[in-house]
């Protein structure tokens, strides 16, 4: 997510707009962003709805065992047409800014 | 005629305990996000086993000649040590690769599912809301394309 900030320039020269979605309600995200400096969008799913649906729910993965989104990244064309996605296979690798502004400008 | 009982010294352990020290070590990279990084759990993996390997090698020395390998309790309290950080490195790759199949997400070429979520300012946003202008742009450019970033949050 630094990463992501750090380029978002980039992202955007390359058309591309970075969202990201958890299920820490708007209150929580609006301090971190705040805090750690983050200016992209930033939504809540509190219920986990959409994370479900997108079948990317981990469950009791969280603190106290609360099901969280396990981190998967898309990258979607205005018809809804997933054009790249990336599923980690270990919590501790995640899809790095550059790799997915890569795959972004490739696919423009 | 050289003394057969001959002390010599017995470093497996310690190389054993420099090896899972450095298993450990590898977790902590993680944090500075490198470019190898799809790799390192693998070399987390590579460095516990050759730990492993270098303990059963110190500990047999220790016990099977004691009379050319001194240390017995020190081999042991090395290797007791070591062991502890080789389950860590065992635990923390198998429990970090747990992870659900996501079988019925969607895959390239396939339609991403439409939502409307809130923002940090309490707003609904819907999908095709996300490729609208932004308010800051003066060109009023629509995104091409939006980067949907799923993170496990808890901040």
């Amino acid at each position: 997510m630094r990463g992501v900030e750090k380029r978002l320039t980039e992202f955007k020269a390359a058309g591309v707009r970075p969202v990201a979605i958890s299920v820490d309600p708007p209150e929580v995200s609006r301090h971190f962003c705040k805090k750690a400096g983050y200016t992209f969008t930033v939504l809540s799913d509190p219920k986990a709805e959409v994370i479900r649906r997108y079948d990317l729910l981990h469950v009791g993965a969280g603190p106290e065992g609360h099901d969280v989104a396990r981190p998967a990244e898309f990258l979607v064309d205005s018809s809804r047409v997933v054009r790249w996605v990336n599923f980690t296979e270990d919590v501790r690798v995640r899809a790095r800014a550059d790799e997915m502004l890569a795959q972004a400008k490739k696919l423009r | 005629m050289p003394d057969a009982t001959e002390s010599r010294r017995n470093l497996d352990a310690w190389w054993g305990l420099l090896l899972a020290l450095a298993a450990m070590l590898c977790n902590v990279v993680f944090f500075v996000n490198p470019p190898v990084q799809r790799a390192i759990p693998w070399l987390s993996v590579l460095l516990a086993v050759s730990a492993l390997i270098f303990l059963a090698r110190g500990i047999k020395r220790a016990f099977g000649r004691p009379r050319v390998y001194h240390g017995k309790i020190l081999s042991s309290i090395v290797a007791a040590l070591s062991l502890l950080l080789v389950s860590l490195v065992f635990i923390t790759f198998f429990h970090a690769r747990a992870m659900p199949t996501s079988a019925a997400a969607p895959r390239v070429g396939q339609l991403a599912l439409d939502f409307t979520l809130t923002n940090t300012s309490g707003q609904p946003v819907s999908f095709d809301q996300l490729f609208a202008p932004a308010a800051d742009d003066p060109k009023h450019t629509a995104p091409k394309k939006v980067l949907l970033i799923f993170y496990r949050g808890y901040w």
